[in-house]
């Protein structure tokens, strides 16, 4: 790793005003950032650790919106937003595996956006809206591309608001060297519409299948699904799987995820 | 950077590059050689330690950002001639062939027992709440971030089974 | 009675508190020195220019060594001399190690090898067999041949013929403890190395050349490895030898370790193999005439890939009789790591090649696998009595004349002797040797009938024929194993046994631990012959200095050798004791008993420790050598002839199999093992070995990929893109049996060899899995391996519509 220096606020204003210097990165349960800085694929000055911030950990219902504080770790939301929405709480459930899901945070997964992960569908796929210090952004105004979001430098998301649907679940196809997901949706209906969103797949991040979504918004069974399919070009093709594979998987992940949200 | 680590019940100020993960402090600055590296990655878990009681890969955080925190090590479980109940079940169970990996396993193990006692749901829980019977699939889904190359599964899945009072199918 | 019981491992309490030491955890003086490689990012070309100026003057860095910096030239090839520590002019692989970093800590020299500045003139790499084929890049002069009977005219003339391919991926052996060295240089310059290796006679070889020392002046030290799995038979080479050279030229300690991305980017791994075939069969499925071309990819330098491609062609036949039969192998050079050991050696991947062919035979008639196999079996042995006791070797034989030759190495190629010719009406292998004790059709009976195979394929058909999504597939599998060496001398092994005054037996052979349990059953031989408990036998570390010339540990072959050089040093010093007492007594040596920690002659007995105390006392010797060599061998590698192996290990296995027509995802769900131990030693460490093995199987013919791309570069080269079963990946029933039946060869304790065997009773998945593809469509599958769920779905549109 490049040399860095290293702050642990205790509030979430000690770490706006520590990352303020522009030279600083926010660090959150370190399962991606620290593989990343041994590989030298980033050099931040000054490392901004947000593991010490109580008040980033919770999880509350508020009406019916979940509440979910950017700190909390994958564990503690698959153990505690399991009586509110299910399908979430078995989102976090199955990112990596035990020791990472002690670690990891959701605002770490979500400022990262890696094309494979999962929080980016369930956020996309529940209308989330992800709040930081500064504001409040929908999530389809969030994800923007290939680890891009919204978030401006030194920005840090403070909390993650999920309007709880009628009707969810996601359904994950694991690349089971790296337990990331080959290719992955999440599927969600409320009283005004259906969302899909599927990560994995795409060489520009998690999208959402509009296709899908209108045909599910007139019927919402799996049928509907069978004939759509999404175009390879533009999927992701690697040593895991090319880009038709990872295609032809969105089909069927998408109609298994219906399956499994009218269980 | 100075840091203190609580390890096994006894403080540890050290001296360390900030870069230095957790897993490089315990072998090389403290000599607690008990924790394995695997993988340096945070995907086999034979670095796997408890941190403020919930299980972590050690190699995947870094020492100055521990300061206050509670470290238990394999080296804090038990001692030869004193070996702690899971201990003794894996020495029962025959639940190793190189060893090499066994410290993890057992960390993590320790880590799994207290999530289910409780009352953590894994993902082939039948239900998201409640007590979760400590089936081999319950045990196997738990302990999936644990590698073993030896393949010594059926053993280290019937000695965690024993210890957590399970009966044995 | 301590042998044939479940003893637990020796290191156990060691463990499970983490206090047994691997080489990385060894103390060493504080101003021991750590070692990094710069490898190189080309797979083929010409160094133009090497500047290290920048990683000499990086923080901590002590040295910097090019190959011309090297005292001596220093070789790591186990057979071929063809491996430079360090390349001398031209890299042939991508990850070959250009220079070496002496530093003051592991991360100073892992960060100054980044400062290198190497140009390398890129050339074209071959990279694939086809590459190889074209470019005529190959190791030995051309393919090497086995031939029995008229295989060309018998194909011709059968009812029926089929061809086809299939291609065998490779495998990376991941270790949980990576490669890992340390030298002590000693006074007058020698030195001490500690090494996680199966094969410290080699390294320490390869040191006192690499030191320009005679080997009596390098000591070699192994006390356990982390998991070896072949992966450390010949791979530990280099950093012994790194650590060795750089302890010389700084003066200091100095150790080494491959992080893994390096581990897995430098060493070699198992071969992966294409094979044609093409068979004639009748209407029984009973093979006529069989041709195989067999196409192994060797990678860059010769290593282990001789014997190791010679071991595929002596398994070409697995468990079936073939009359006419061509077995032709080509062993291609490639600018890719160099393919190594890997348990099997070889023997997988050609069973993998007949048992596609009875797969398929058994697709093209219609009928059950089984029966197409059990039509082609070897007769079984007739049951009675173990073989007749073997007459003693008659070995005055001349040394070949090369001294850098390691001749304890399987690298080494010399053919010895003439065969002697099997006895007449036998029933032999394709290579002439007779198959005296085959016992897989007694197995395969027992084993149809407790696993429910019959009842099973039934369910199987039933459930295709209702479900579209998700089909089953069933499939029955034997393994016959040649076990030995197949080059004849390395099957001799040595030991030394202490007992010291206070009854404490103090015990040492040259086999490795790497899990397999070793250890623990050549102490329960020791303490079985002197009537003593277990507590009292002292398992040492494997050590040049103690036992030399050793073999690796490998070819399945430690138990048995260094368990029968430890009975027969143990039981010199029991003889010793024995007549001591018998004359006492005024009895026969032969009447004295060792038992229940005793010693008893007539009516009297004394205890271990006063009878230990009694021979020191009367100046009898306390402390043996022991020696084995394996009778009965004689092999011709070229002519393929003769008698290579001892005797052959047998399994058989069950497994059922549920696949995704959609995905390709697939699931083990059960798998039914009968495997023959022999006269097992220890039970609980053979039954660890079969399901270990059977789960190593797997993963090798599923979910372990390896994929390099196009320029060379492995891109498979972390736990995070290549994936071994993790725990969740057994199958969620499995049943393993022990075949209950003695060695007919006189093998310790008449036990069997349990090392390798097992893993390929996974073969039984890929079969399956091609089994449950078939029942999609009409045409064959043809799945080949590893069975990832893309390969699935492929095979599963092959079988709807045909091969395109």
């Amino acid at each position: 790793m490049y040399a860095f220096d290293i702050k642990r606020p205790r509030s979430v204003e000690e770490a706006v005003a520590a990352l303020a210097d522009g030279e600083a990165q926010a660090l959150g349960g370190g399962q991606t950032l620290i593989p990343t800085l041994r590989q030298r694929l980033a050099d931040p000055g000054t490392l901004v650790s947000l593991s010490g911030i109580a008040e980033l950990k919770y999880v509350r219902m508020e009406g019916d919106v979940l509440r979910i504080g950017g700190g909390t770790t994958h564990a503690q939301v698959a153990r505690e937003a399991a009586a509110h929405y299910p399908a979430l709480a078995s989102l976090a459930g199955r990112i990596g595996d035990p020791a990472v899901r002690n670690r990891g945070t959701i605002g770490g997964s979500l400022a990262n956006n890696d094309p494979s992960a999962c929080y980016p569908a369930g956020a996309l796929g529940s209308n989330a809206t992800v709040v930081t210090g500064a504001r409040e952004i929908a999530a389809d105004d969030f994800f923007q591309g290939l680890f891009e979001t919204a978030l401006d430098e030194g920005e840090i998301v403070t909390e993650v608001r999920f309007p709880v649907p009628e009707a969810a679940r996601y359904e994950k196809f694991i690349q089971p060297a790296s337990r990331f997901a080959l290719v992955a949706v999440f599927v969600a209906r409320f009283a005004g519409g259906v969302r899909v969103a599927v990560t994995g797949a795409s060489e520009s991040g998690v999208f959402r299948w509009a296709e899908a979504e209108a045909a599910l918004a007139a019927d919402f069974t799996p049928e509907v699904v069978r004939g759509l399919t999404v175009q390879a070009e533009g999927m992701i093709g690697d040593l895991h799987g090319s880009a038709e594979y990872r295609a032809h998987l969105v089909g069927v992940i998408t109609r298994r995820a219906v399956e499994g949200a009218l269980a | 950077m100075q840091t203190t680590l609580k390890i096994n019940g006894e403080s540890w100020t050290l001296d360390v590059d900030p870069r230095t993960s957790l897993l490089d402090a315990l072998r090389h600055h403290l000599d607690l050689t008990g924790t394995k590296k695997g993988c340096d990655h945070g995907q086999c878990g034979a670095c796997t330690i408890i941190l403020n009681g919930r299980r972590i890969n050690s190699c995947l955080t870094l020492a100055v950002m521990h300061d206050g925190d509670e470290i238990t090590t394999i080296e804090g479980l038990g001692e030869p001639g004193r070996l702690n109940p899971m201990q003794e079940a894996f020495v029962r169970h025959d639940g190793y062939q190189c060893g090499y990996c066994t410290p993890g396993q057992i960390m993590s193990a320790t880590g799994m027992l207290d999530e289910v006692s409780q009352g953590w749901p894994s993902h082939v829980s039948a239900s998201l709440e409640g007590d979760v019977p400590l089936s081999r699939e319950e045990v196997a889904e738990r302990m999936s971030g644990n590698l073993c190359r030896c393949s010594a599964y059926p053993g280290i899945v019937r000695a965690i089974r024993e210890t957590a009072g399970e009966v044995s199918e | 009675m301590s042998v044939g019981r479940p003893i637990p491992h020796d290191a156990a309490v060691l463990h499970v508190t983490g206090t047994a030491r691997y080489v990385d955890d060894i103390p060493a003086p504080h101003d021991t020195l750590h070692l990094c490689f710069g490898l190189s990012d080309t797979a083929c070309g010409e160094i133009v220019a090497m500047d290290l100026a920048a990683v000499r003057s990086a923080p901590g860095v002590v040295a910097v060594l090019a190959a011309e910096d090297l005292p001596n030239s220093a070789d790591t090839s186990p057979s071929a001399h063809d491996e430079p520590l360090l390349a001398t002019g031209r890299v042939h692989h991508m990850g070959q190690p250009l220079f070496l970093a002496i530093a003051n800590s592991h991360l100073a020299a892992r960060k100054a090898v980044r400062r290198a500045s190497v140009e390398i003139r890129e050339e074209p790499a071959i990279l694939s067999i086809d590459d190889a084929l074209a470019a005529d890049s190959r190791f030995e002069e051309g393919p090497r041949f086995y031939r029995k009977g008229d295989a060309n005219r018998a194909i011709a003339a059968a009812p029926h013929r089929l061809e086809g391919r299939i291609e065998i991926g490779g495998q990376e052996h991941f270790y949980l403890e990576g490669q890992a060295a340390l030298a002590l240089p000693q006074e007058g310059g020698d030195m001490v190395v500690h090494t996680s290796s199966q094969h410290p006679t080699e390294i320490q070889h390869k040191v006192a050349d690499a030191l320009g020392l005679p080997m009596a002046a390098v000591r070699v030290e192994v006390r356990r490895m982390g998991g070896g799995f072949g992966g450390k038979e010949s791979q530990a080479n280099a950093l012994a030898v790194a650590c060795a050279v750089a302890a010389r030229v700084t003066g200091r300690p100095c150790r080494m370790r491959y992080d893994r991305d390096d581990d897995m980017v430098i060493t070699g791994k198992r071969h992966d193999f294409r094979i044609d075939y093409r068979a004639g069969y009748d209407d029984d499925g009973r093979i006529r005439g069989i041709e195989f071309r067999q196409f192994a990819r060797c990678g860059w330098s010769q290593d282990l890939s001789l014997p190791v491609a010679d071991r595929a062609m002596l398994h070409a036949d697995n468990a079936y009789l073939l009359d006419d039969v061509t077995i032709e192998s080509h062993r291609l050079k490639t600018n890719t790591q160099s393919a190594t050991a890997f348990r099997g050696f070889g023997g997988p991947q050609g069973m993998v090649g007949i048992e596609r062919v009875m797969d398929e035979i058994a697709h093209a008639l219609g009928c059950d696998p089984v029966k197409v196999r059990r039509a082609n079996y070897y007769a079984d042995a007739a049951p009675g009595d173990a073989a007749p006791a073997p007459a003693p070797l008659d070995d005055g034989r001349d040394a070949p004349a090369d001294t850098h030759a390691d001749l304890t190495s399987r690298g080494t190629t010399e053919t010895r002797g003439q065969p002697a010719p099997p006895p007449s009406g036998a029933q032999t292998t394709p290579y002439h040797m007779a198959v005296e004790d085959f016992v897989l059709g007694e197995m395969t009976e027992r084993l149809v009938e407790s696993a429910d195979y019959r009842g099973r394929r039934e369910q199987v058909r039933a459930w295709n024929a209702g479900n579209e999504i998700l089909k089953r597939g069933l499939a029955l599998t034997p393994v016959k194993f040649g076990i030995s060496f197949t080059l004849t001398h390395l099957n001799q092994a040595g030991a030394l046994v202490h007992v010291y005054q206070d009854g404490s037996v103090h015990l040492n052979h040259g086999g490795t631990e790497m899990g397999q349990g070793l250890f623990r059953k050549v102490s329960q031989v020791a303490a079985h012959r002197f009537g003593v408990p277990l507590e009292r036998i002292r398992i040492t570390a494997t050590d040049t200095g103690k036992v030399p010339n050793t073999s690796a540990t490998a070819a399945s072959s430690g138990s048995d050798l260094n368990g029968m050089a430890v009975k027969a040093a143990c039981d010199t010093i029991r003889d010793r004791i024995a007549r001591l007492i018998a004359e006492r007594h005024q009895a026969r040596a032969a009447d004295v008993r060792f038992g229940g920690d005793r010693v008893h002659v007539g009516g009297e007995s004394y205890g271990w420790e006063e009878a230990v105390r009694l021979a020191y006392e009367n100046r009898v010797s306390l402390s043996a050598t022991g020696f084995y060599k394996t009778p009965k061998l004689e092999w011709d590698r070229i002519a393929g002839r003769g008698r290579p192996f001892f005797y052959f290990a047998q399994g058989v296995a069950a497994t059922e199999v549920v696949i995704d027509t959609l995905t390709g995802e697939n699931r083990i769900l059960r798998t039914d093992i009968l495997h023959d131990c022999g006269a097992s030693l220890n039970p609980a460490v053979d039954m660890g070995q079969i399901e270990g093995g059977f789960v190593q199987g797997a993963g090798w013919l599923t979910t372990e990929e390896l994929v390099w791309t196009d320029k060379g570069r492995l891109a498979t080269h972390a736990p995070s893109t290549y994936k071994i079963p993790a725990c969740s990946d057994r199958p969620r029933v499995s049943n393993v049996s022990l075949w209950d039946g003695r060695n007919r060869e006189d093998t310790i304790y008449r036990s069997k060899a349990v090392g390798e065997p097992p893993l390929m009773l996974a073969i039984s998945v890929l079969m399956a899995l091609s089994d449950a593809c078939a029942a999609c469509g009409p045409h064959y599958p043809a799945l080949d391996a590893p069975a990832t769920p893309e390969r699935v779905l492929a095979a599963v549109r092959r079988a709807r519509e045909g091969a395109r």
